[in-house]
């Protein structure tokens, strides 16, 4: 018998009328974001992300020999993606294994990323990806596409390009940008959105609350500013490992 | 990569690292008695009251240490509750599958379980908050990220790491029985220092802190907890067959390399 | 029509890389308005009017006519099944008649040895089909097995052996890369074999970054008690 030790209350004020929110971002702004790619050595790609206060790790096997066997497509690669929770990325220790949430979160990171691949170059292999989610704050599986993107591009498989993903939500009467814990709790509207970069296709689109059509539009609009700005830092995360080389060889050389 | 490539390389591999051990050689190059590079990655990882994010070579492991309250176990009304789980995940080898702990997960959680209790490492006493009915439970969640062998050790070590590193929230008690945290923490009770060695035995020659690929080889593998004092807290034979000097040995390598492995996981005092 | 972008820059998937009449190569594809863009992260090489990525990282694909280093997973009846580092099984089908046993070298084989094969056939949709029948083919005996990142293996060849043939020099004759990514090494001690492994790990590091040979034969001449050189990037 446990009994939780964490009640959480809610702020007293989401947003300012100025538009201050209670990490004290404007309604159009980012949290800090960092990626990383190649952080693992067992795996065929990867990547870490940081997203506020979120920590994760995507991690890519493949294309590989499909086990079970009867699993096998003989046209093009199965693609497996599994979103999972660490038991301390909560502040409620969660119980280890797959809940209806993360079996539904592991089938939209799927969804968004398998147009972006392609899988008609890998015929009757599959290809896994593995998202862990260690430290959560909000827009998990958001950050967890954009992180096993990175992880596919750096395992070198084959994509049309990159997929971008990242929240939009309404609190009160604000669309806001990358809607944070507090807001994700009690806020209004949440919009996952991701987006296939190179010609901008969307991928994932959830939604949950009232949206007037001008505000959708809005919402939208707003995503997609978002996702140019992370799709930078994807394609810079992806670049520094090879500038890093370069540095440091012309650093031993001169 | 071929997920059968453990095994299909295995009795090439099997050769090669003996013809080297019998020259007391390893294929890295180390000694014998020589472990990996340890190093701890600073930063804030996991929502644990502790963690550590720790590598072993090429071996990555991350602990985080969760704490809550419940009631205590019936036979021991006025001891605080540690609980050990291990995850092999998925994105640590090609090899490990998603699902609940095998046995090697539980093996490994069971055996750093042993290390702490098996070294009275946890003041439990000091975690009772009413007596028979309300204590604080310690959960320690092993995460394995990079499976470049030995992860046993490189688990126990930053789980020793993350319960140092352990502030407990403390509650007040309410009247419907319930609890609020107060605000105020204080430092997991750990008045000791066990640190776990694995050794491998290939050709007849024990080798410390063994690589993916001299545990695919080994004939027998161990795994042993020292204490400060140079007690041994626990073991675990885990495969093959060892003879009693073997063992006896490998203690007092481990006894002797003790004080290095504190001073590098920054626990040595004094 | 040109490139937009520099040749040999490196180019990540869905980067535009020329409009106009070039030809798709390589790990190169046309979007839907005619475009040419990248699939992989690569290094971007144009000549004779085909624009390919050099891909930087990624699995083994079998080709016809590659030489692989396999380790035998399985044998049945006349059917041997290789492990070549790759999504497919490799498929050593044993000559059946007496002419083939006569044909001079008799091959048993049993799970673990390793075998240079060629690619005889593939089609994606079943295993490849390998041979051993070839100058040079067949059962490689003792030594170890270096596993290399796939996509590096041109450069640990080189341009007309060069890189190879160095390394043959240097560390031993007994050097055998597998376009598969496995490296089979026999050699004298293992300080070799050490050598033979940083100056591959250099190889799979720095081959996007011009003066690969120098940086190699400078390793190969400092012998194992030469600094590593430090460009580690796996940092959280």
């Amino acid at each position: 018998m446990k009994m939780p030790i964490y009640l959480q209350e809610p702020p007293e004020i989401l947003i300012t009328p100025e538009g201050v929110r209670t990490d004290g971002r404007g309604p159009h702004d980012l949290r800090p974001i960092k990626m990383t790619v190649g952080v693992l050595n067992r795996a065929d790609g990867s990547a870490y992300v940081e997203w506020g206060g979120n920590r994760i790790l995507a991690a890519v096997y493949g294309p590989r020999e499909v086990h079970p066997k009867h699993l096998t497509l003989p046209d093009r690669a199965l693609v497996r993606c599994r979103y999972n929770m660490a038991p301390f990325s909560t502040e409620e220790r969660k119980r280890p294994g797959p809940d209806r949430r993360s079996i539904e979160l592991s089938k939209v990171i799927r969804e968004a990323l398998l147009p972006a691949i392609f899988v008609d170059k890998y015929p009757g292999t599959v290809i896994d990806i593995f998202v862990e989610i260690i430290r959560s704050d909000a827009g998990t599986r958001c950050a967890g596409t954009t992180a096993a993107s990175l992880a596919l591009a750096d395992a070198g498989i084959a994509m049309r390009g990159l997929v971008t993903a990242l929240a939009v939500g309404r609190v009160g009467d604000w669309i806001v940008m990358d809607p944070n814990h507090d807001e994700d709790m009690y806020g209004d509207v949440d919009v996952p959105v991701a987006f296939l970069m190179e010609d901008k296709e969307i991928t994932l689109l959830q939604l949950d609350g009232p949206l007037t059509e001008d505000e959708f539009n809005e919402a939208l609009d707003l995503a997609m500013k978002g996702a140019d700005l992370v799709y930078e830092m994807q394609k810079e995360a992806l670049r520094r490992p090879y500038l890093v080389v370069e540095r440091s060889v012309a650093g031993r050389e001169s | 990569m071929g997920s059968q490539e453990e095994v299909s390389a295995a009795s090439l591999l099997r050769e090669y690292l003996r013809d080297l051990a019998s020259r007391g050689e390893r294929k890295d190059g180390r000694a014998m008695d020589e472990m990996r590079p340890i190093e701890i990655r600073s930063g804030l990882f996991t929502k644990g009251e502790g963690e550590a994010w720790l590598s072993l070579g090429d071996t990555q492991v991350l602990v985080g240490v969760k704490v809550d309250v419940g009631t205590p176990f019936p036979d021991t009304p006025n001891k605080g509750v540690l609980m050990t789980n291990t995850e092999l995940l998925p994105i640590a080898s090609p090899t490990f599958e998603p699902g609940p702990p095998n046995e090697d997960a539980v093996e490994m959680a069971r055996l750093v379980d042993r290390a702490f209790r098996g070294s009275n490492a946890i003041d439990f006493e000091e975690l009772v908050i009413k007596e028979g009915q309300l204590v604080y439970l310690v959960m320690v969640d092993m995460y394995a990220l990079d499976h470049d062998g030995n992860l046993v050790d490189a688990l126990e070590l930053a789980s020793l790491l993350a319960l140092k590193r352990t502030n407990v929230p403390k509650v007040v008690v309410r009247e419907d029985g319930g609890v609020t945290p107060s605000g105020d923490f204080f430092p997991l009770p750990v008045r000791e220092t066990p640190i776990s060695f694995s050794f491998a035995k290939i050709a007849g020659r024990l080798m410390l802190d063994p690589s993916l690929e001299e545990e695919v080889a080994a004939d027998a593998l161990m795994t042993m907890v020292v204490d400060s004092q140079g007690r041994v807290c626990s073991f675990q034979k885990r495969t093959g067959a060892f003879a009693p000097e073997e063992i006896k040995r490998a203690l007092s390598i481990a006894r002797e390399k003790w004080p290095q492995v504190a001073e590098r996981l920054g626990l040595l005092e004094g | 029509m040109s490139l937009l972008v520099k040749n040999r820059e490196i180019v990540l998937p869905g980067q535009l890389l020329a409009k106009g009449n070039l030809k798709p190569g390589e790990n190169v594809y046309v979007d839907g308005r005619g475009f040419l863009r990248s699939s992989k992260v690569g290094l971007v090489d144009l000549s004779r009017g085909e624009v390919r990525v050099i891909p930087l990282r990624g699995v083994y694909m079998p080709k016809v006519e590659d030489i692989v280093v396999g380790v035998v997973s399985r044998v049945a009846g006349n059917t041997v099944l290789l492990d070549i580092n790759s999504p497919y099984t490799g498929v050593l089908l044993l000559p059946r008649s007496r002419e083939g046993r006569r044909s001079g070298r008799r091959r048993t084989f049993s799970v673990g040895d390793v075998v240079l094969a060629k690619v005889r056939a593939f089609d994606g949709a079943s295993n490849p089909l390998l041979t051993v029948e070839g100058e040079g083919l067949g059962k490689l005996s003792g030594g170890t097995i270096i596993k290399v990142n796939p996509a590096k293996v041109p450069r640990i060849i080189g341009k007309r052996r060069s890189m190879i043939n160095l390394l043959r020099d240097k560390i031993g004759r007994d050097i055998v890369v597998g376009r598969n990514g496995f490296v089979w090494v026999k050699v004298r001690d293992l300080q070799s074999s050490l050598l033979l492994e940083r100056a591959l790990r250099l190889i799979e590091r720095e081959s996007h970054v011009p003066g690969l040979s120098d940086r190699v034969t400078d390793l190969l001449e400092g012998g194992i008690a030469a600094e590593l050189p430090n460009s580690d990037y796996r940092e959280v």
